[in-house]
């Protein structure tokens, strides 16, 4: 097997074997294979459905469900390591043939991989580290009719609730921002979205 | 320290009563919001001799707004925005992905104890945090509402 380009690593022994079974499969079973596939790669979060159409499939086709998964682990290999290396659908493609599959089905793989890469790549970007991230912000602001030291205020204050992810955990942060300080913090957040807007 | 005669131990007593009393009526002038004459002559008793009455509302109306201020500064409330400081980073790479660019924003925030609570060593943390873009787009609606609501109270 030459240089792949989806992985540096050797690959294992049971997936040229795993690619080889899936002569067994028709176009059509093949296609809606890689249906589910998919499926599941743009929502990841949804195992229990994932495992129940492989089951379903399994039974419609009438192949033995514990074989069938260990040729989806071994096709998922390559778009996993397509989506970490941004590889193109030819690669990805070359990559098939040079495992075993059929050029008819390296290619319909891999038309379906260009399909949904953006997707995919959206989702792999939001899975990118962030350093407390900010996930809500609640405020109220109100004035402040009187106080121990004066009878009489009448001062506007404005109360910000942030909620921070530090790692697993949300901690909230209270912070109170008197007028003056509330429209320099606009200010400044509308230089921040003037930045970012020209990088995107 | 020298120890204190027994005469001086009266005029202690006397000049503590005073520094007392005076701390009382400057408190009580910032407290109702005293900011004319009449209203300051008018907490001395009758008797009170003219020109030493005149002289304390003198100074007591020059000081008043900024005894006013510092109250109002000291004032229980939650955790201060000091500061803000921002960068904006691009991420071009990550165990996920190998190649992106992506923009995003780091803030940093100066919070400062509760100002009554710590005298004259305010606690200043610092908290920094990041947001997409998106989380950005939203804060700023947010903040937009807010002026908003501003303005219309202020124009009421």
């Amino acid at each position: 097997m030459g240089l792949l380009n989806f992985t540096r690593d050797p690959v294992p022994e049971a997936v040229s074997g795993d690619m080889h079974n899936l002569i067994q499969l028709s176009a059509q079973q093949f296609s809606a294979l890689t249906e589910v596939l998919f499926r599941f790669l743009t929502e990841p979060k949804e195992v229990e459905r994932f495992l129940t159409q492989l089951s379903d499939f399994a039974t419609m086709n009438k192949i033995s469900l514990g074989p069938l998964k260990n040729i989806v682990k071994s096709i998922l290999l390559v778009p996993n390591g397509a989506l970490k290396r941004n590889l193109s659908s030819e690669q990805v493609r070359a990559d098939f043939i040079a495992l075993g599959l059929s050029e008819e089905k390296a290619s319909y793989f891999a038309e379906q991989w260009k399909v949904n890469s953006p997707t995919l790549t959206r989702l792999a970007v939001g899975q990118t580290l962030m350093i407390n991230q900010l996930i809500d912000m609640e405020w109220k602001f109100g004035v402040t009719a009187g106080s121990s030291e004066l009878e009489k205020v009448g001062s506007i204050f404005l109360q910000l609730k942030l909620v921070i992810k530090k790692g697993s955990q949300l901690e909230n942060v209270y912070v109170e921002l008197t007028l003056p300080q509330f429209y320099s913090f606009l200010h400044e957040m509308e230089r921040v979205k003037t930045s970012l807007e020209s990088f995107s | 320290m020298a120890a204190l005669r027994d005469g001086d131990f009266g005029a202690l007593q006397i000049l503590l009563k005073l520094v007392s009393a005076l701390h009382n009526l400057t408190r009580h002038v910032v407290y109702r919001g005293f900011n004319r004459a009449e209203d300051i002559l008018g907490l001395f008793p009758e008797s009170f001799h003219q020109n030493l009455k005149n002289l304390l509302t003198k100074i007591i109306l020059e000081n008043v707004s900024t005894w006013r201020n510092e109250a109002q500064a000291s004032q229980i409330s939650l955790p201060q925005l000091v500061d803000l400081d921002w960068r904006v980073d691009i991420k071009t790479s990550s165990d996920s992905i190998a190649r992106m660019a992506v923009p995003t924003c780091l803030l940093q925030l100066k919070i400062q104890e509760d100002a009554a609570l710590c005298g004259n060593n305010p606690v200043v943390s610092a908290l920094t945090v990041e947001l997409s873009k998106e989380t950005l787009d939203t804060m700023l609606e947010g903040l937009g509402r807010i002026r908003d609501q501003l303005s219309a109270v202020a124009n009421k």
